[in-house]
């Protein structure tokens, strides 16, 4: 009876349009597998002679287990654009700049996606280059050695923002085995090294590059019938691979870690990072901590109305909940008007904490964190390249676009009694990464 | 193409009562609504000594309650219709932007309503507003990109003297002195029913249409005096200036004013050759492509002729950012510093300075070459054409949309991507370098460099003197060049540039 109130008091409070069962992904997923396993996702959508082509490859930093090749899987990125017999690197830009396209790249823990949204009328010609390159792709050594520079250069711009650094230094505190540990950038030593590894290159193209880890996913002013044709014809061929990842399993953690950042001329800033669960769109781990978020640590929570409204000693506060394939961090941060409220600081979120274990969350902070989950979701889905973008990470995180909705349904099975035990579950100390910055020579809290 | 937008019935509307100007974009299927509220203000319009009050004023508004309603309340109310709003404040603009699902847009126009009518401008608001105002122009802007450092110390350094010299922030003296009463009475003086353009985008109805507009006709009934025809000093030579701090490489900017703007059909012609030259975010452009494709410098290089907002996070050119005085600039993202080289590469171990020099030369050896010899047919065509269909994925999404046509208004134009695409259809190779000709030149402008304390020194005597600035590379990348590259290098270490003046600065100097 409670669960029944629970899922009806949102309708009662802000006319909730969305119904109990009903798909949160308002389109049509067209979704048919090659015979080689290349998958092909097709959701037309109504934006008259523009179409996105994203190619999801399910590999991303995480795949990177041998030691010394940290930021491998976005190294490659960046040789995917090097060119083929057929297309060389100059050829292949005449091209794209021909379909005028917005075209690009980028590279996550768990995936790498290839992505242009353009002229839907030129679709066929954005498939053949696509399919050229992941078929045939043919780099000299001298152009693997130089685009190392070109990675070098990134991680030169990212690295002058401290949180860059925290967030590099919080990850290799927080995990021993699990490749987790690294960002997807890599480790600078391993940066440095890349010109080295032409040979270990080729390898990774041969591992992963492979219809297996791929999903081929077109939206906006497009037929699942041409996109199917499209793809037979150019992906068709590709063959099959056979390497299957083994990803090394991180042993559970056994007290507080900390790790510290010297630096006075930036505000500081707090990082407490606790192990969290991997994706699942069974499990309501992952939706239940994104419930925690909003009513304990948003705009609209007490410890946001204390610590930022009232008594001003933060910039801001807020907790990021997990996204990807494999266990990973909670995180919550802080930004400090003053270094020395510090310890304050974290004793008032660690109280926050330990309320959510022991009371149950009031109902209608609960049906508007609910409300505004879905109707967040409603909102953002507008432009062909938004609706894939969002796709590409359901793909990359399951294999299947139908994840988002299976994702959003488990919203409708979570009770305030869940949030509690989910926080007790994942907010133990024994779990938990401090990060800081400041100008203290050291870790300023216990 | 031209069909594309066909299925958005597009309703444009003008009202002369009040001065205020509504821009439609209706569109019965969508679920959302979106309304714009562009005031013609900006931070040209703060007061000398209270610099990044316009920028304060609008976040005491949006980060605030209503008469009615603390801040607090503000969010409650809001939060679960995921309604969104927020503000843009650039040189000559204030945007308040609502965006709402059509199952929310009474309960939360009244919000709009109290927030822009009523704004409670409460002094724990404004307190809590303007400390993080100063914190960014105190601490943020220097310390967590150094890209937008430079491209923030360019601006600066381009209009000294001038109502656009200061962030928009403001200065870390300026946002110190702003009162609540400034922020109060800068509301009354320049957020006026007179100065408004209210844009509207969605699944709206006619009569809620017609509220927005009685509504914003009681917004403060001031006449503005909004400054215009900002006038950059002349600039002769090449003045660069460095700004030292702990750096891990070179963030370079540089550029100088051109009188032209999205008002003038020449812009087309001037878009070609910037996009041929440097297009945002693209390998095709000349700049990339000899500076990072074939000698891997850095992470990208690109070329603008008017602001592009936010550079490192968009990859398609945001709207709500019109100004009448534009600037032609390079972005050279982050280079190597000789500290880093000589960690890297043994045979890089006397170096004396990185990659900034070289770089400098061979960007401006390019927009020479362009400005001697122009474009040539082939590549005059591959860009118009690329231009054609790119310029439709600037307005993909209602607010976009709506952004660009309110941006049209602001240079008197309807449609500006509409326009600008039949100006592209009629462009001649001969338009585009006759204005290469007349807005690019190499000898007078300015430069800054956000780089390494390390650096500094030997990279400002190099640049002072002139001297020939060879490119480092590593043995495996030099060894696999092809000549055409080295007697370009060459070539290029040796281009003088018409340096007048290098200044070292430290990072608590800038911005002043």
């Amino acid at each position: 009876m409670k669960k029944i109130l629970m899922i009806l008091l949102p309708l009662l409070i802000c006319g909730f349009t969305f119904m109990k069962g009903e798909k949160i992904f308002p389109y049509k997923i067209h979704q048919q597998k090659l015979q080689n396993g290349l998958n092909i996702v097709t959701v037309p959508f109504d934006s008259p002679g523009i179409a996105a082509l994203y190619i999801v490859v399910r590999v991303g930093s995480r795949n990177e287990i041998e030691e010394g090749v940290t930021g491998f899987a976005h190294f490659f990125e960046h040789m995917m654009f090097r060119g083929t017999d057929k297309y060389p690197k100059e050829r292949y830009d005449e091209v794209l700049k021909s379909i005028g396209a917005s075209a690009n790249a980028y590279t996550s823990i768990d995936q790498t996606v290839y992505h242009m949204v353009g002229n839907s009328a030129k679709l066929e010609l954005m498939f053949e280059v696509e399919g050229d390159r992941f078929q045939n792709l043919h780099y000299s050594e001298h152009d693997f050695k130089t685009e190392a520079g070109a990675v070098k250069g990134e991680y030169t711009k990212n690295i002058s923002n401290p949180s860059s650094q925290l967030y590099e230094d919080i990850r290799n505190t927080a995990y021993d085995k699990h490749t987790y540990k690294h960002t997807t950038m890599g480790f600078l030593k391993d940066i440095v090294d890349m010109p080295n590894q032409y040979a270990y290159s080729m390898k990774f193209f041969e591992r992963f590059y492979r219809p297996e880890y791929c999903t081929i996913l077109v939206t906006g002013d497009v037929t699942p019938e041409q996109v199917m044709k499209l793809s037979e014809k150019y992906f068709g061929n590709w063959k099959k691979g056979s390497y299957t990842v083994d990803i090394p399993v991180e042993p559970q953690q056994n007290g507080t870690r900390v790790t510290h950042i010297k630096n006075g001329e930036t505000p500081p800033v707090l990082s407490l990072n606790f192990k969290g669960p991997g994706y699942s769109d069974t499990d309501i781990d992952s939706p239940a901590l994104d419930l925690i978020s909003s009513i304990y640590f948003s705009n609209v929570s007490e410890i946001y109305n204390k610590l930022v409204v009232t008594e001003r000693k933060v910039r801001n506060v807020r907790l990021g909940t997990p996204f990807s394939r494999d266990p990973n961090l909670i995180t919550i941060s802080a930004t400090l008007k003053n270094k020395d409220d510090m310890q304050y600081v974290k004793d008032e979120i660690m109280k926050t904490l330990e309320k959510i274990k022991t009371t149950k969350a009031d109902g209608k902070k609960f049906a508007d964190a609910i409300s505004e989950t879905k109707y967040s979701f409603a909102m953002g889905n507008d432009t062909p390249g938004g609706i894939a973008g969002m796709l590409a990470y359901y793909i990359a995180l399951s294999g299947d676009p139908e994840s988002v909705n299976n994702y959003y349904s488990l919203y409708e099975k979570i009770t305030p009694d869940d949030l509690m035990n989910i926080a007790k579950k994942y907010f133990i100390e024994s779990a938990l990464t401090i990060g800081t910055i400041s100008a203290d020579d050291t870790c300023p809290v216990k | 193409m031209k069909n594309i937008f066909i299925i958005i019935l597009m309703v444009l509307f003008f009202s002369n009562a009040f001065s205020q100007e509504v821009v439609e974009l209706k569109m019965p299927k969508s679920d959302k609504v979106v309304v714009k509220l562009m005031f013609r203000n900006g931070s040209i319009c703060d007061p000398a000594g209270k610099e990044g009050l316009t920028r304060l004023t609008v976040s005491t508004i949006t980060s605030g309650g209503t008469k009615d309603l603390t801040y607090s309340q503000v969010q409650e109310k809001t939060y679960p219709m995921a309604a969104r709003y927020g503000s843009n404040v650039d040189k000559e603009v204030s945007i308040f932007t609502f965006e709402v699902h059509k199952d929310f847009l009474n309960s939360f126009y009244e919000i709009i309503k109290g927030l822009m009518l009523t704004p409670s401008f409460s002094q724990q608001d404004f307190d809590r507003v303007k400390s993080n105002q100063q914190n960014y122009v105190d601490q943020v802007i220097r310390s967590s990109s150094d890209e937008e450092y430079s491209k923030m110390a360019l601006e600066d350094f381009l209009f000294r003297g001038t109502r656009y010299q200061h962030m928009v922030m403001g200065k870390t003296e300026g946002v110190k002195s702003i009162t609540l009463d400034d922020v109060k009475e800068h509301y009354k003086t320049y957020f006026t029913k007179n100065n408004l353009t209210i844009g509207l985008a969605g699944n709206y109805t006619d009569e809620f249409k017609q509220t927005l507009i009685n509504d914003m006709k009681t917004l403060p009934d001031g006449n503005p005096v909004i400054a215009s025809n900002i006038v950059p000093e002349k600039i002769d030579g090449i003045n660069v200036e460095i700004i030292t701090k702990d750096a891990f490489g070179s963030a370079i900017f540089m550029g100088f004013p051109i009188d032209i703007t999205r008002s003038n059909d020449e812009f087309a012609a001037l878009m070609v050759a910037n996009s041929y030259l440097g297009e945002h975010r693209k390998s095709y452009g000349l700049l990339y492509d000899k500076i990072r494709t074939t000698r891997s410098m850095n992470y990208g290089d690109y070329s603008y002729i008017e602001w592009y907002d936010n550079g490192g996070g968009n990859m398609l050119p945001p709207p709500g950012v019109p100004r009448s005085s534009n600037y032609f600039s390079i972005w050279i993202r982050p280079v190597q510093i000789a500290k880093q080289l000589k960690q890297q590469y043994q045979e890089l171990s006397d170096v004396k300075i990185g990659h900034a020099h070289f770089a400098i030369r061979l960007a401006l050896r390019e927009v020479d070459k362009l400005v001697k010899q122009g474009m040539t047919e082939k590549d005059f065509s591959a860009t118009r054409e690329f231009l054609r269909s790119y310029i439709k994925l600037y307005v993909q999404s209602p607010s976009s949309r709506l952004g660009y046509l309110m941006d049209s208004r602001f240079y008197g134009r309807k449609d500006f991507v509409n326009e600008v695409d039949d100006l592209l259809a009629k462009l001649t190779l001969d338009d585009v370098n006759k204005a290469i000709k007349k807005y690019w030149q190499i000898d007078n402008m300015k430069i800054t460099i956000v780089t390494d304390n390390s650096e500094a020194e030997e990279l400002a005597k190099s640049l002072k003197e002139n001297t020939v600035s060879p490119m480092s590379y590593s043995n495996f990348v030099k060894s696999g060049l092809p000549k055409s590259v080295l007697e370009e290098d060459e070539e290029a270490a040796n281009f003088k540039l018409n340096i007048k003046n290098v200044a070292v600065i430290k990072t608590e100097a800038t911005f002043k």
